[in-house]
């Protein structure tokens, strides 16, 4: 399967503090994968840099094969919803449409008129008489009249009522479902994304933490539950990634690479969200980067 | 891109003619009635006959009439000092939103990232505006320098303070550079508001610094004396730029600055006199620019301010390029 975005050792720095720090990750064509942290976690730096609105610090960044930055014929093939969905507030859609076919080679107005009028959006409106969750829609239907290749949207739903959320990642869902577009979209909260992902990146604190299939993560990550005691080495176990404990018992968060098959534990499915939490709550940044789909 | 352009900026455009017609629609009646008056009051002939000989003797002169002139059109000499703030507007509301509007809102990463390289972007936003800045400019500093002559030559001068900085060539290198300067801030501030404030400190600053210290210094300023007792005196509708007047003793001495005097012979020697206390040999000294360096004064200022905007604008360009995001 090839490769929508790729990075390896990628760092950026502004002034002195790093908002990415030696991140190597790739997206395979095709998913539809949530990036997900808290924020200040460098997702937007993430989502900039791979538009080639920034230039990275270090490492390499390759985006369809190609380096962002300064790429004219790159920014062809990319869709991008800035955060907060950035709009001129005196254009009506019919202009922000007009200025879409005015600035790209590859631009599908028939698309983007069909698409205003399917969510019910006269084309003379003006953007600043529209609401947060219509503009964040004329945000989205003016990135897919590119026909990307890869669709960026950096916390599209973030500032959004859970109604205008839940249309808007319908509408991305449907646009996309022919599975020619890979989508990189980035949410603080994981619950935004996580029933229409199925490919999945953690970054906190600059740092990649988690990064895999949806499917494959969730299958190889385990809740262990046994008798209370100190750790101790269990076959099949990669890796713990968080441990409690009560007077009685003792709860493991582990990465599995063989089947548990001590009896002193009973093996547990984890949910995708305890997983992301179990490792946005990892203390060390950085040491359980995974590279779990190949 | 340019119908971008012009889609974002038609209403300052708007605003720039609806302005420049105003001001034609105030300029060129008042400049007509300004040149009828000037002939009528007879006081072109009277110039035409003084001539432009470098001193007067006798009577002959124009004074009373051209006083009169420039204090009933002493309105159009205060409008003209106010005049001198319109290539700051310019920079205000033309230069200093260009980038810094895109960047308060975060358009930027919108037009940034279509099918277009920033640097077109940059290129033609740019270009437009600063051709914009020329040819508005330049009518204001037509019309402007057309309505001022009857002034000029009734004595102000077009070198004098504030005189010059409205005719000629550079109104329109003051523009320019107050474009640069707001579109430079604008990508330093990344807001509106500091980005004008900003333009706003640096184009009165440097234009003042300029007028005040440099200005007179760039040519060599000459000297004209004239003795203390005696009939000749200098023409005063030369338009000659006069920065510094005062008497000297025979001996080369500054005895007062500021002031000039002058006695009939037939009343110097009169004690409790005006020219009494004033040793025999003394005489006037007025350091001046001659009317002469108007154009290249205009030149060497312009090529100034249009160097300065150049480099501002490359430096806002390679802003754009690579510091911004």
């Amino acid at each position: 399967m090839s490769t929508a975005l790729e990075a390896h050792g990628l760092g950026k720095r502004y002034k002195r503090n790093w908002a990415l720090k030696d991140c190597s990750l790739h997206v395979p064509a095709g998913r539809v994968a949530a990036l997900v942290g808290p924020n200040g976690a460098g997702k937007s730096t993430l989502l900039n840099l791979a538009v080639g609105l920034l230039h990275p610090t270090e490492g390499e960044l390759r985006v369809l094969g190609r380096s962002p930055y300064g790429d004219r014929d790159l920014l062809d093939r990319v869709g991008f919803v800035a955060q907060d969905t950035p709009l001129y507030p005196d254009f009506t859609v019919a202009e922000l449409i007009t200025m879409g076919a005015r600035l790209n080679r590859r631009w599908d107005t028939p698309l983007a008129r069909d698409r205003m009028e399917r969510l019910g959006l006269p084309l003379d409106r003006r953007v600043e008489t529209l609401s947060g969750g219509q503009r964040a829609q004329v945000a989205l239907a003016l990135a897919l009249a590119k026909r990307p290749e890869l669709l960026l949207l950096d916390e599209p739903v973030a500032s959004l009522d859970p109604l205008a959320r839940r249309e808007f990642m319908q509408v991305l869902m449907g646009a996309v479902a022919d599975g020619e577009t890979t989508v990189l979209l980035s949410s603080h909260l994981l619950g935004d994304l996580e029933r229409v992902c199925d490919y999945l990146i953690v970054l906190q604190t600059a740092h990649v933490q988690l990064l895999g299939g949806v499917d494959e993560l969730v299958s190889e990550h385990k809740a262990l539950i046994g008798p209370r005691r100190q750790r101790a080495d269990i076959a099949g176990v990669a890796a713990v990634i968080r441990e409690s404990h009560t007077d009685r018992q003792t709860t493991l968060l582990v990465r599995t690479n063989g089947p548990i098959l001590d009896p002193a534990w009973t093996a547990h499915d984890v949910t995708l969200e305890d997983l992301v939490l179990a490792y946005l709550a990892h203390p060390a940044p950085g040491r359980a980067v995974l590279g779990v789909a190949k | 891109m340019i119908w971008l352009t012009w889609r974002q900026h038609r209403r300052q455009a708007l605003f720039a003619a609806l302005g420049l017609a105003a001001l034609a629609a105030l300029l060129i009646p008042t400049g007509i009635s300004m040149r009828n008056a000037f002939t009528d009051s007879g006081l072109a002939r009277c110039l035409r006959e003084v001539g432009k000989a470098e001193f007067l003797t006798g009577s002959t002169d124009c004074d009373s009439l051209a006083g009169v002139f420039t204090t009933r059109y002493e309105s159009a000499t205060t409008l003209s000092m106010l005049l001198v703030f319109l290539p700051l507007l310019a920079g205000l509301f033309w230069g200093a939103p260009l980038v810094a509007r895109e960047l308060e809102h975060g358009t930027h990463r919108l037009v940034w990232t279509q099918g277009v390289s920033r640097m077109r972007w940059a290129g033609v936003k740019l270009g437009l505006i600063i051709a914009a800045t020329a040819v508005v400019s330049a009518g204001y500093a037509l019309l402007v320098s057309w309505w001022l002559a009857p002034l000029n030559d009734a004595g102000r001068g077009r070198l004098s303070e504030l005189s010059f900085d409205v005719q000629g060539i550079v109104p329109v290198a003051y523009a320019l550079f107050a474009v640069a300067l707001g579109v430079f801030a604008g990508t330093v501030w990344r807001r509106v508001l500091p980005a004008m404030a900003a333009a706003l400190a640096g184009f009165l600053a440097l234009r003042f610094v300029v007028l005040q210290q440099v200005r007179g210094h760039v040519l060599p300023a000459l000297e004209r004396t004239y003795p203390v007792i005696g009939g000749q005196r200098p023409n005063p509708s030369l338009g000659d730029w006069t920065f510094s007047v005062g008497i000297k003793n025979a001996a080369g001495e500054v005895i007062s600055s500021g002031q000039q005097t002058q006695c009939s012979p037939s009343v110097a020697g009169q004690p409790g006199g005006p020219c009494a206390s004033i040793d025999p040999g003394a005489y006037n000294f007025q350091l001046y620019q001659p009317a002469g360096n108007f154009w290249p004064l205009q030149f060497i200022e312009a090529g100034l301010f249009t160097a300065l905007a150049a480099l501002l604008l490359f430096l806002a360009i390679w802003r754009i390029r690579s510091r911004l995001a």
